[in-house]
């Protein structure tokens, strides 16, 4: 770039220096209309008067910005040059960074997603483990409900006839000992009272 | 050296010998079974009557005024039982009557062999039962048996006999409850 400014500026200075030469090699181009009228070809070519001080002037100009302007405009085109570059090669790595990234990010995503399913896996197995250990559970609970239900139930039948056993006992003793206080005259009860002596046993046995 | 157990021990048959010689002498066999059915009263009032029982065993009380109590109580029992118990009450030991009443009648077996057999039964004995029961509970007892009849309509029918500490019950009363125990407890032809 910084050359092709220097190229350009050359050319400048060529054009510049050209067009001196042209106009002191043929002043008649120059002045043509100096002794004419101001008609045909004048009309067209500078007045001399002019054009040297434009000259001069001209060329004081290309020299004071040659040796003042350029420099600076020739630095800050390389300033310039310099901080497009730096931003150029600043947003490659940025781009390869960017790239990195991007690549480090699909994986970690990879990594998520795969550990995402495993976590379902494992979900569902344990959700699956659960349900089997909870129904487990409450067929066991239920079986031993049922058990202690029928324990229960067989309990009290067992009560209820012990109490109808008891009841049945307890009216039959009471009516037998009803009939025997009754019935039994003094004389049935000695012979009782002899038939139990005789068989009953001794009272070394006790 | 003798423990407290063998000193008690002493003591009661010392109490059970007084009571028992006193009495034979006073008045030979007669007098000793009297001494023995007053001996049985008393033990039956003592133990249902927990005020009297108590009176007689404070410490509160002195010596003296529980042998004093003790004489009024028992003023028309034997003179020998109403000298025994009245020293029993001063030294406090009215507590081992029971065990006084349970070796006067060891002595009696062992010092006059007689035996005493409470007969209790629904309807009063005729000579034939007595015979009867004085020569098995004689064959049983191997000493002379002096019977002690008593009535208790609650027996329904049969015989309730007692000797020693030994019973045999063959009233109508345990046989029927016996019956009631296995009607009850018995589980044949109870599952439906």
């Amino acid at each position: 770039m910084k050359f092709e400014a220097k190229k350009a500026s050359m050319r400048m200075g060529v054009a510049a220096l050209a067009g001196t030469t042209m106009t002191c090699a043929f002043p008649a181009l120059a002045f043509a209309s100096e002794g004419e009228a101001t008609g045909g070809i004048s009309a067209i070519l500078p007045d001399m008067a002019e054009f040297i001080p434009m000259l001069v002037i001209f060329i004081l100009l290309w020299i004071v910005l040659a040796k003042f302007g350029w420099p600076k405009f020739e630095a800050m085109l390389d300033k310039r040059e310099q901080t497009i570059k730096d931003s150029l090669e600043k947003s490659e790595a940025a781009r390869i960074e960017s790239e990195r990234v991007l690549e480090e990010y699909k994986r970690q995503l990879e990594d998520a997603k795969s550990q995402a399913a495993s976590i379902v896996a494992d979900a569902k197995r344990t959700g699956e483990a659960v349900k089997a250990d909870l129904t487990e559970k409450a067929q066991t609970e239920a079986a031993g409900m049922i058990e202690k239900a029928r324990a229960a139930i067989e309990t009290e039948k067992k009560a209820a006839i012990a109490e109808l056993q008891g009841s049945v006992a307890d009216a039959s003793i009471a009516v037998a000992s009803r009939l025997i206080g009754e019935d039994l005259n003094d004389d049935e009860h000695r012979k009782i009272i002899e038939r139990y002596v005789n068989e009953a046993g001794s009272f070394n046995a006790n | 050296m003798p423990t407290n157990r063998h000193v008690v021990k002493e003591k009661v048959a010392t109490y059970a010998a007084v009571l028992l010689d006193g009495a034979y002498e006073a008045g030979g066999q007669g007098v000793v079974l009297e001494v023995r059915d007053q001996l049985e009263r008393i033990l039956r009032i003592t133990r249902s009557n927990m005020d009297l029982s108590g009176a007689l065993e404070d410490s509160s009380y002195t010596p003296e005024q529980r042998e004093t109590l003790a004489r009024g109580v028992f003023a028309a029992c034997n003179p020998i039982l109403v000298d025994v118990l009245a020293v029993m009450a001063e030294r406090g030991d009215m507590a081992l009557l029971t065990r006084v009443w349970e070796s006067y009648n060891d002595q009696l077996e062992r010092k006059l062999n007689v035996s005493v057999v409470d007969v209790t039964t629904v309807v009063e004995l005729d000579d034939h039962l007595r015979d009867l029961i004085v020569k098995k509970a004689e064959a049983d007892l191997g000493t002379s048996v002096v019977l002690r009849e008593r009535i208790d309509k609650s027996l329904l029918g049969g015989i309730r006999m007692s000797a020693n500490g030994k019973r045999i019950d063959a009233s109508v009363l345990t046989q029927l409850e016996s019956a009631r125990n296995v009607l009850k407890l018995s589980t044949d032809g109870g599952e439906c």
